[in-house]
């Protein structure tokens, strides 16, 4: 085990380094060979591990830091939820690795791209497998500048830089208050281990566990995008559209549920904790959502409907359904990984056109891209038997479980989403692929299409891993079961049926809504009305409930206004002026009293006769007193 | 002793100020800029005869000789200056000779 877990996390690593050390001189072709081949390995030995998974583990490998009483040593932690996640990492991973090398194909510097994909796989896993809350915080801090680095990948566009950089600065606001979080456990626990954190939870009052879960809590939205820290991934599309699928999708912006997931035994004990996150992800939910509806940018669709998949699954975290939350977040992986490989294929092959208006016709022009992308959506929008619609409704089942006001408004706020979800999605698919088009299309290399097949079967048979109680035993609910405690109530079959049932109901009503409006003849009329200039709500959802201009005048002109006082008023009118003077003041002291040393013989004789005139006066002074 | 020493440093006060007055004043000749130094030189030598006489040690004169011995090598040199001087410039005025000055 103790092998498998080491490779898992040196291969990653040992590729990225060698990329990153020796890449610009290998030709192109190793360098991908490289990449791909350990992400692949560490696949493999995922699968070994989980073949040779029987309980927990614990694995420690070096010492990192120790100092007195504080330790926190390179130690690994193996349960049933990072080993779910670390299968599903790995193998996502390396599918988009392969599509990379695709899609990649015309680009520059192929060195730092791998590069700095092999080095987000290896943070991600120290992440996912990290034991205490340092080296967790170590893999949190390096995926947040993986995607930094990504995101501004193409940098000569300052448009791409500035993405990347507010996607560093957001959510280092919430990565501050994690850190405060992570120094404050130590110092009410005496240990950074998370197991034995969340085993001590009984220990303190409540209210410290609530401050510190809302402290985790912020950590988790800056990174998982979540309102009120979630500006910073629609324009983190900007990357390259494999990176936006790995990071933006798939893996990173998860990495808050997961948190929240792996802290969940401590904080399941203070209720405020687990409904501040119920809250945020609910509304989430609902608000990203409902800027997906209107959004024109393909990729912008898809970053809108991932901040509200992830607000589904912090839903789940906060109604403790920790299973559900974990199913709809390895079928989300796959289903929005499957739909952000499905857009870079129809942006490569449309020339770098993003716009879903000026798309159309790509059924039959590119079918194997529609029929997976089909797939995704219907898992997206939750349309049964898919994946997406058991792990989704598992999530509202559970919210619905739990009852009372504020859990079944949070249950009609998830449900309106949903429509809303299926809405948006039928109607990026009839836009790209409905209608006709003349566009010419350009053909892709075959490895970017086959690599959306595996993920459409996982995304559509997914849902098998975790059926619900009246079918069948989940087995993934059994297996995470055997370390984790589940916290969420439980439903009688038939309240379960009639969720589900309600659940199908809506995402079928949003399916129909889509047809009515943009299926058939009714798709050139919306594409002619888009022409105009957005006005009144549309307006209001396509730029994200205005939240950037709202942020721009609370945070950043008052910042900026500061910036600009101290550095032309304190740093320039106060600090350098008075320096300034000073210096100029003693030149001109200097220049006066240069005029003394004018050569001649009498004025130094004078001056020379008038200081012994001042010593002796002084001296005479001092003896007549 | 008959004259008292005070007498002796006030005729030795007076003659270094003469001494001196006529050093910073007279410098449109070099020469009696060192006949200036001169005077108060032998100011000194006259404190020291005095301050010998009146308690009665050899050290006053002794160095009263010592000065005399350099008061004449001095002057021998100077001179030798002023000539060299007045050859380069065709002056004896100090005020002329401000090379010293930068620039």
């Amino acid at each position: 085990m103790k092998l498998y877990l080491t490779l898992i996390l040196l291969l990653p690593l040992l590729g990225g380094a060698i990329n990153a050390l020796v890449g610009r001189k290998l030709p192109r072709r190793v360098c991908e060979v490289l990449a791909c081949a350990s992400v692949w390995g560490a696949f493999v030995c995922t699968l070994l591990a989980f073949a040779a998974y029987r309980a927990p583990v614990t694995v420690e490998l070096a010492t990192w830091l120790a100092d007195f009483d504080f330790t926190a040593g390179i130690a690994l932690y193996l349960d049933p939820l990072s080993l779910v996640m670390t299968l599903m990492i790995t193998f996502v991973c390396g599918l988009i690795h392969l599509y990379a090398v695709g899609y990649m194909a015309g680009e520059g510097s192929p060195a730092r791209f791998f590069a700095l994909l092999n080095l987000f796989v290896f943070a991600m896993l120290v992440l996912i497998l990290a034991e205490n809350l340092p080296l967790l915080y170590l893999g949190w801090e390096g995926v947040g500048f993986c995607s930094y680095a990504l995101i501004g990948f193409w940098y000569t566009d300052p448009k791409n830089a500035t993405a990347g950089r507010k996607a560093f600065i957001t959510t280092r606001v919430g990565d501050t208050a994690f850190g405060i979080g992570i120094v404050w456990c130590f110092q009410l626990f005496q240990t950074e281990s998370i197991t034995q954190i969340n085993q001590m939870g009984f220990l303190m009052p409540v209210g410290v566990i609530t401050a510190l879960g809302l402290l985790f809590l912020a950590g988790a939205m800056g990174k998982s995008a979540q309102v009120p820290l979630m500006v910073w991934l629609p324009d983190a599309m900007a990357g390259p559209t494999p990176v936006s699928a790995l990071i933006h999708a798939a893996t990173m912006v998860t990495a808050g549920v997961y948190l929240m997931a792996r802290m969940s035994p401590l904080f399941s004990a203070a209720p405020v904790v687990m409904a501040a996150v119920a809250v945020t992800g609910a509304v989430t939910a609902f608000y990203g959502a409902s800027c997906a509806l209107v959004q024109r940018d393909f990729k912008r669709v898809l970053a809108y409907s991932t901040i509200s998949q992830i607000g589904y699954m912090m839903l789940g975290v906060g109604a403790g359904a920790v299973t559900a939350a974990t199913f709809h977040l390895l079928e989300h992986a796959f289903f929005k990984a499957l739909l952000f490989l499905g857009a870079g294929c129809v942006i490569a092959a449309l020339h770098h056109e993003q716009d879903i208006f000026k798309m159309g016709g790509l059924r039959r022009r590119m079918p194997l891209t529609f029929w997976a992308f089909l797939a995704g959506a219907a898992c997206l929008a939750g349309l049964p038997p898919t994946g997406g619609f058991f792990s989704k409704d598992a999530i509202l089942a559970a919210v619905w479980a739990k009852g009372g006001l504020l859990y079944g408004g949070l249950f009609g706020l998830g449900l309106l989403a949903a429509l809303l979800t299926s809405f948006y999605t039928f109607r990026m698919v009839y836009l790209v692929f409905g209608g006709e088009g003349l566009k010419e299309v350009h053909h892709n290399p075959r490895i970017m299409d086959t690599m959306l097949l595996p993920l459409a079967i996982l995304g559509l048979l997914g849902g098998f891993i975790h059926l619900p109680a009246f079918l069948a035993d989940g087995w993934l609910g059994r297996f995470l079961a055997t370390s984790l405690t589940e916290g969420g109530a439980h439903l009688s079959h038939v309240e379960e049926m009639v969720v589900e049932a309600v659940a199908a109901l809506v995402a079928l009503t949003g399916l129909a809504a889509a047809h009515l409006r943009y299926g058939g003849l009714r798709r050139a009329a919306r594409i002619e009305a888009s022409a105009a200039e957005p006005r009144g709500i549309t307006a209001f959802l396509m730029n994200g409930w205005y939240v950037d201009n709202l942020y721009r005048i609370l945070f950043i002109r008052p910042y900026e206004a500061m910036a600009s006082f101290l550095w032309q008023r304190v740093d320039e009118g106060v600090i350098d002026d008075s320096l300034d003077r000073l210096a100029d003041g003693l030149g001109k002291t200097g220049q006066g009293l240069g005029r003394w040393s004018c050569g001649r013989v009498s004025v130094y004789l004078l001056s020379f006769g008038a200081g012994l005139a001042l010593i002796l006066g002084w001296l005479a002074w001092g003896w007549l007193i | 002793m008959i004259v008292p020493i005070e007498h002796v440093l006030i005729l030795a006060g007076i003659l270094f100020a003469l001494g001196l007055v006529c050093v910073l004043v007279w410098r449109m000749n070099l020469i009696m800029l060192l006949i200036g130094i001169e005077v108060m030189l032998n100011a000194a030598m006259l404190a020291f005869v005095g301050g010998a006489a009146r308690w009665g040690m050899a050290d006053g004169q002794v160095f009263s000789l010592v000065i005399m011995a350099l008061t004449s090598a001095e002057v021998s040199l100077a001179l030798a200056m002023v000539v060299y001087l007045h050859r380069r410039k065709r002056t004896v005025d100090a005020d002329e000779f401000d090379t010293l000055k930068d620039s």
